[in-house]
């Protein structure tokens, strides 16, 4: 039976693939999406695999804020293996004393180096020379290397000399390749670096400066990592460094790309949500063109199964092709975009072609179309031969029989398994399937609403009388076979992602463009010493212009238990885990602060004088499980400092003033080693220079980050991302406009013959084409109106509840997609209706 | 656009073009069609003249091109060369449109294969062409045309749920809605069983009296030509007799 299912479908087949074109390419559009997106993901993650140990500068690295590594600590570290000890910190770099006096300083990121850095990699330089002696100290003056942004900024060249800190140093080479940079998404200002035998002089590491000891150490090759770390911990279980191995290695940077890997996945599975659509109509179209050969077929005895077969493999054969163009696109996608992704990352993707993403996509392409094919071939079984021939205008509304109900059931629930199991993130994918379920139901509701309504418009005749083109588009909207559910369906789904997205992004471009920069302050000023407070805040204030400033003493610390639980034991929400995976801000205050919220808990005296109160951000606290008298320790310095919660706060951190985590009760901190941090405000941005200018020239060791060029570094890594999702959401439109493109052509024979039957009642071409026209014009808006709206619900999703971040609604943006709907519809439309009117009436009215 | 009106009055056929003048008038018409094979000769030289209110049965053998000269006469084909004059009007003269709109005022087609339009109910298919000339009554007329023809029951009923015989009835009613003055019938009852194709010849014999139209009959039954006043035979391309009115 099979044998013979293949041979005739086979013998179908030769006819060619008219009809499925559109089939072919909505699979491919999905599978290439997603193997594109899967393996340009596993490039990158394999770059970073590759080179972990340049990217981690050793094979161990133990890493601590603030103040040294204990000396028998590095002792133990260095037995293991050769060791290398950097020393990395913010500093503002000038031009020379003399010279340098109100010039526009410029904030660097300082690394100071030992003799065996780089364990891993090679630093280059320009021009060529060894680190060693770029960085030496010749005649009682070391030099230096920069990145080039430091010379254009200060106008400085090779040989120059350049101010850090309290001291001076020869500019001797331009870095070109760190092997170790960091790999978070941007920095705040160009590289500098210097020997570390050349940073006392600077004088900038003072107490509770802002500085990172980081020691690397490269191991012998057959050395047990995991064991090294292991003892590392039983020897100094204690200890507040963060230690991390190879698998660490580039981190967060790993879990920022998983995190877009994930986003743009999904957005391919909605390609292939939609292509799934264009998928079953293709179907449909290619069985109701075959609508004679099946009742041919049952009328010569063939069974019902083995008709379904003959079309199953013929469904099958051409998923296979619609996959393997797909997988050939998606393999190619990560080699067409080594160019951008050597430009835009600080690692080398390592392409190659990755069995995995390929493998994956396919099974998404194949169980997609399996899941939308055998619905409508199922209804194939049950339909007798002769209602075949009425199907077009008295649809059966038979349900396919129960095992291939079932069948379908099965191939939509492997498909979301798949996805959820396959995923990075499952529950966000869980809840995408299921979202994706919903949307399809809202989708096809809101086309029979669409439906309903056109009928209702012209249910009455008579008010639409003299307006004939108006009636018969208003018909046309919901005649039997009308291509409206599908159009909206397909299309719609695909603007509506488009609508999320620039939704999503106009409201994070208001938050990062508008809103902070009108709330947030012109500089954060840091390792401000305590003995120069005062003066500190007379150089600010003498500057004219300035609108605001606030200072306050700040410390960092780890949380390290939980009401008394180890936070590596305590059950945390994943959304708040990042507060324990790093040092935070600490301060202290008697009074409460004007800009600070309370939401649950009282302030406390300002005159209190007990044990250890905290108040802390309620956000964390829910997502901890922490309440008001609960006890939270944090390591400051070594030392762990238990403190009962005395109040929780609402932290705007969007506003970008200074805000810390845990801002503790008089008594605690005031004898720590500690710095203040600072801000300052004004619009004027000769006021921000002048006061920049002020203070570098006055305090060498305090450093000036530019809020402003935070921002810009923010949009442009935000630029870059939403570059990506925006493309990838293209392609959902991309297959919503092919099977908008099938959905037409499938009923293109059927306009051809209904314009030629007008043409022979007598209205004239002009009134035809304004009938297509406002039907389709219809269409694209009721689809417009839909997406914009299901869009909008779900940028506003996306926006308050992933992102956190306030909701703007783009009106502009909102248009241009609308109008983008309405021109695609109306477009396929026009091409649609100049072709069958192109045709002469006579061939196709001879008798047959 | 057709100003908007309640049943507009149709030019009175026969005092516009006086009661001697031919209302189908062909004349040396050829039709050459180019095909894979080379040239094919469908029409070669038709001279034809009906008048107003006549009614001519057109008979002759399967490929004789009786319905390339009736497409000819309702402006839906072109010819190679001849003269085309229905109701007075050079069809020659007139683009696409105008054809249209000529056919709309002047001309009713029946088909063999009804040609309804499988996604329009009976009413919308009546319908049609008395919005498309401005009708603001044209659902009410295309009721009415509908219970002329028996089918008052049927007007929401799409032609694939109708039967053979019914869907013709409504391709009649269609094509007499807009009361033309030349009706033209291209083997009407080819699809239908004897009993039924009486019933639909005798309703649309019945309409054609009714409006005072003239109609042109093809048909291959020597019963229908028998109650047509006149029969033009056709061969080979050529009208061998009855090309002109007695």
């Amino acid at each position: 039976m099979n044998r013979l299912a293949l041979r005739l479908a086979r013998r179908e087949l030769r006819g060619g693939l008219k009809g499925f074109s559109v089939f072919v390419a909505c699979l491919a559009l999905g599978v290439a999406a997603i193997a594109g997106v899967g393996s340009v993901s596993l490039a990158v993650q394999r770059g970073i695999a590759a080179d972990a140990r340049p990217i981690l500068g050793g094979d161990v690295e133990i890493s601590q804020r603030l103040y040294p590594v204990r000396e028998d600590a590095l002792a133990w570290l260095g037995q293991n293996g050769r060791m290398a000890s950097t020393t990395e910190m913010r500093a503002m770099a000038r031009p020379p004393k003399a010279e340098g006096v109100g010039a526009r300083p410029v904030l660097v990121e300082l690394k100071a180096v030992d003799a065996a850095y780089p364990l891993y990699g090679t630093m280059t330089l320009s021009p060529a020379m060894p680190l060693a002696e770029a960085l030496e100290e010749r005649g009682g003056v070391f030099g230096a290397a920069v990145d080039s942004g430091v010379l254009h900024r200060l106008d400085i060249a090779l040989g120059d000399r350049l101010r850090i800190g309290e001291t001076e140093f020869e500019l001797r080479a331009v870095i070109e390749h760190e092997p170790d940079r960091g790999t978070s998404a941007f920095s705040l200002g160009p590289r500098a670096m210097i020997a570390a035998a050349a940073l006392p002089a600077t004088e900038l590491v003072r107490p509770g400066s802002m500085v990172r000891y980081n020691h690397r150490v490269r191991l012998a090759p057959d050395a047990d990592i995991g064991a090294l770390i292991e003892n590392l911990h039983t020897a100094f279980p204690d200890a507040a460094w963060r230690l991390r191995g190879l698998s660490d290695a580039a981190l967060g940077m790993r879990r920022f790309l998983g995190n877009i890997a994930v986003y743009l996945t999904l957005v391919g599975l909605t390609t292939l949500l939609v292509g799934g659509v264009g998928v079953a109509n293709a179907v449909k179209s290619h069985l109701d063109t075959r609508t004679a050969t099946i009742a041919t077929y049952k009328c010569l005895g063939a069974p019902n199964g083995l008709v379904f077969r003959i079309y199953l493999f013929q469904i099958l054969a051409l998923a296979l092709l619609g996959t393997v163009i797909g997988l050939a696109i998606g393999i190619a996608v990560p080699f067409s975009l080594s160019g951008v992704l050597a430009e835009n990352l600080p690692i080398t993707a390592k392409l190659a072609v990755y069995p995995g993403p390929v493998a994956l996509a396919a099974g998404f392409g194949l169980l997609t179309a399996l899941t939308f094919s055998l619905w409508p071939l199922g209804r194939l079984r049950q339909v007798p031969g002769a209602a075949l021939f009425r199907d077009l205008v008295a649809p059966s509304a038979r349900w396919p029989a129960w095992r291939d109900l079932a069948a379908t059931g099965i191939c939509a629930l492997a498909l979301i398994a798949l996805a959820v199991a396959t995923s990075d993130d499952r529950w966000l994918t869980a809840v995408f399937a299921i979202g994706a379920a919903v949307a399809l139901a809202l989708f096809r509701a809101a086309a029979a609403l669409t439906t309903f309504l056109a009928k209702r418009a012209g249910a009455k005749p008579a008010r639409l009388a003299g307006r004939p083109s108006l009636r018969l588009a208003l018909a046309n909207l919901h005649r039997p076979g009308a291509p409206t559910s599908n159009v909206i369906v397909s299309l719609g789904i695909g603007l509506t992602v488009l609508v999320a997205v620039v939704l999503a992004q106009a409201s994070v471009d208001g938050q990062v463009r508008e809103r902070m920069p009108d709330l947030a302050p012109s500089f954060f000023f840091v390792d401000i010493q305590p003995d120069q407070v005062a003066d500190f805040d007379a150089t600010v204030r003498s500057v004219p212009g300035i609108e605001r400033m606030e200072r306050v003493p700040a410390l960092r610390g780890r949380l390290t238990r939980i009401g008394g639980v180890p936070t590596d034991e305590a059950v945390i929400d994943d959304d708040v885990k990042w507060v324990t995976r790093s040092d935070r801000g600490i301060t202290y205050a008697a009074e409460q602060p004007g800009n600070l919220h309370l939401a649950a808990g009282d302030w406390w005296p300002t005159d209190y004088d007990g044990p250890p109160l905290v108040s802390f951000d309620q956000r964390a606290a829910e997502g901890m499980g922490l309440g008001i008298g609960d006890s939270i320790t944090v390591n400051v310095l070594g030392r762990e400092f238990e403190a009962r919660i005395a109040n929780l706060r609402e932290i705007d951190w969007s506003e970008l003033g200074i805000n810390f985590f845990f801002v503790f009760a008089p008594g605690t901190f005031e004898a720590a080693p500690q710095t203040h941090i600072a801000t300052a405000y004004t619009r004027d941005p000769a006021v921000e220079d002048a006061l920049e200018r002020a203070v570098a020239d006055r305090f060498a060791n305090v450093s000036a980050i530019r809020v402003r060029d935070a921002l810009d570094a923010i949009s442009s890594s935000m630029d870059k991302v939403s570059l990506a999702v925006r493309a990838t959401a293209g392609v959902t439109l991309l297959a919503g406009i092919l099977v908008l493109a099938g959905a037409v052509a499938a009923g293109h024979r059927r306009r051809v013959y209904d314009a030629v039957i007008l043409k022979v009642l007598g209205v004239t071409r002009a009134d035809i084409l304004k009938a297509y026209l406002l039907e389709y014009g219809l269409l694209g808006l009721a689809t417009a109106v839909i997406a914009v709206a299901l869009g909008s619900a779900a940028g506003w999703a996306l926006t308050t509840r992933t992102m956190h971040i306030p909701w703007r609604f783009a009106p502009e943006a909102v248009t241009s997609v609308a109008l983008i709907a309405t021109v695609i519809t109306l477009f396929a439309g026009f091409v649609d209706t100049w072709r069958a009117l192109a045709r002469k009436p006579a061939p196709l009215l001879r008798n047959e | 656009m057709t100003p908007l009106q309640t049943t507009p009055q149709k030019p009175d056929a026969a005092s516009e073009i006086g009661a001697a003048e031919p209302i189908v008038e062909l004349s040396s018409i050829a039709l050459t069609l180019e095909s894979g094979a080379g040239k094919v000769n469908i029409l070669r030289g038709i001279d034809l003249m009906v008048a107003a209110g006549e009614r001519i049965g057109v008979v002759g053998p399967s490929g004789s091109g009786k319905s390339t000269m009736m497409m000819i006469a309702a402006g839906l084909e072109r010819p190679s060369s001849g003269l085309v004059r229905i109701a007075g009007q050079d069809l020659a003269a007139m683009d696409e449109d105008d054809l249209a709109l000529f056919r709309r005022d002047r001309i009713g087609i029946v088909f063999q294969s009804f040609h309804l339009v499988p996604t329009m109910t009976a009413l919308e298919n009546v319908a049609v062409p008395l919005e498309f000339a401005g009708w603001r009554d044209a659902f009410e007329q295309a009721a009415a045309a509908l219970e002329e023809v028996g089918l008052s029951h049927r007007t929401t009923h799409y032609p694939g749920q109708l039967s053979g015989g019914e869907q013709q009835r409504v391709a009649l009613a269609r094509a007499v809605a807009t009361e033309p003055d030349l009706l033209l019938a291209d083997e009407p009852t080819g699809n239908l069983d004897g009993e039924t194709g009486m019933a639909v010849i005798d309703l649309l014999f019945a309409m054609q009296e009714r409006i005072g139209a003239t109609l042109m009959l093809i048909t291959h039954d020597r019963d229908l030509t028998a109650r047509c006043g006149r029969v033009v035979r056709m061969k080979d391309g050529r009208i061998i007799d009855g090309g002109m009115p007695p």
